[in-house]
């Protein structure tokens, strides 16, 4: 990928606000439930599972494996893989794979966070370890 | 049309580039690693639709393609080849749903719908996230038991095919093999009208003949009806076609889709 890419920057809502403030402080943040224990991704008010309200926040390790990926060849700035992570606290997250070489990404590859800065909070990208 | 208001994922997945190539890219990806599914048992589907696109005058693309030949077009998005992705077309349909009494007096073979299921299916908060089955798990099974039949005892099959891995998925998930087994299912011409057990998509469908966009569904439904009213081109008919799916995927396998199944029976 292109480091000269140029990301959007997150609009953000009451809802999700806390995420990108700790973005902002380089903290990969998720939401989990004290009701059913489920962590969840992206993070809601709403349990995704149980629906109930009490949902907290907790910092996530930033580190998962990939579940899936697919390197589409060309784009306007380029090769880019999309993909999930399975988190170690569980949830599976969309991203695009950075700083690596994309020919060699695997399935159950070990990956870690890795933000890229936008014109707002940095966004949450994923590299091999 | 209004713009579509964002929705709550918008932040954390709009930035990452999910196209429909790289979506169901994802998928096959997956599901190669999971069971051991080919590029090469992918390509049969594309060689099934187009044996049945070149008697189609209105087809797209009507040369008879081979399994090295998709394998040989460029890699779009890994795994899925240009020729395991569908055309893009203009195009539209209609169906007309009526009373028997006014359907018995348009003097043509008459098909009804017997069974209908709907589902739908998303990353669910990123739980146990498994890409390599659709809402067709949920869809199909309601369409069957609604309808009182089982996969076997369907003639003629219409798949909504934006790649050739949307097919295979969506027959696992309807139940005609087992779920892994789609990439045995699909070889050596088992979906070509004639010479395998399930035709399917006899009009060349997306792979071949056109894909409006968005409106993949109805053209699926059309050419079911056709078989049943025994009026697709002869080279293609499927004898006998007594009963026929017609089934399909809105959206992204590889993100969040809905599914809908329709069985249909010449009465």
């Amino acid at each position: 990928m292109s480091e000269a890419k140029k990301y959007p920057a997150p609009v953000t809502n009451p809802e999700t606000a806390a995420f990108w403030d700790a973005a902002k402080q380089g903290k990969f943040i998720i939401k989990r439930c004290t009701a059913c224990g489920e962590a969840h991704y992206f993070p809601r008010s709403i349990c995704p599972f149980c629906y109930s309200d009490k949902t907290v926040w907790e910092e996530s390790s930033g580190e998962g494996t990939i579940y899936t990926y697919s390197l589409m060849r060309k784009s306007p700035n380029g090769p880019y893989a999309i993909g999930y992570v399975t988190l170690k606290e569980g949830p599976s997250v969309q991203t695009n794979f950075v700083d690596c070489d994309l020919e060699k990404l695997k399935i159950g590859q070990r990956v870690k966070v890795v933000f890229k800065p936008t014109d707002g909070a940095p966004l949450p990208f994923f590299t091999p370890v | 049309m209004p713009p579509r208001a964002a929705g709550a994922e918008v932040d954390f997945e709009s930035a990452y580039g999910a196209t429909t190539h790289n979506a169901y890219g994802m998928c096959a990806m997956r599901h190669m690693h999971d069971y051991g599914t080919t590029s090469e048992q992918l390509a049969w589907i594309k060689v099934a639709a187009s044996h049945h696109a070149q008697y189609n005058p209105h087809a797209m693309l009507k040369d008879v393609v081979t399994v090295e030949d998709v394998l040989n077009s460029p890699m779009i998005s890994d795994p899925l080849h240009r020729m395991d992705c569908c055309v893009v077309s203009d195009g539209g349909g209609a169906l007309i749903v009526t009373t028997p009494e006014i359907a018995r007096s348009l003097k043509k073979p008459l098909v009804k719908l017997i069974g209908h299921g709907e589902a739908m299916k998303g990353p669910r908060g990123g739980k146990d996230l498994d890409l390599t089955y659709s809402a067709g798990v949920w869809s199909g099974p309601r369409a069957f038991e609604e309808a009182g039949i089982t996969p076997k005892d369907i003639k003629y099959a219409s798949i909504y095919d934006s790649f050739t891995i949307t097919v295979l998925m969506q027959l696992e998930d309807l139940g005609f093999c087992k779920k892994g087994e789609g990439g045995k299912f699909v070889a050596d011409g088992n979906l070509i009208s004639g010479v395998g057990k399930l035709p399917f998509n006899t009009d060349g469908g997306g792979l071949c003949s056109n894909h409006p966009v968005n409106r993949g569904g109805m053209t699926k439904i059309i050419e079911a009806v056709r078989q049943l009213r025994g009026e697709a081109h002869p080279k293609v008919q499927v004898k006998n076609c007594d009963l026929a799916i017609a089934h399909g995927t809105g959206g992204l396998l590889g993100v969040r889709h809905a599914a809908s199944t329709a069985i249909l029976e010449r009465v």
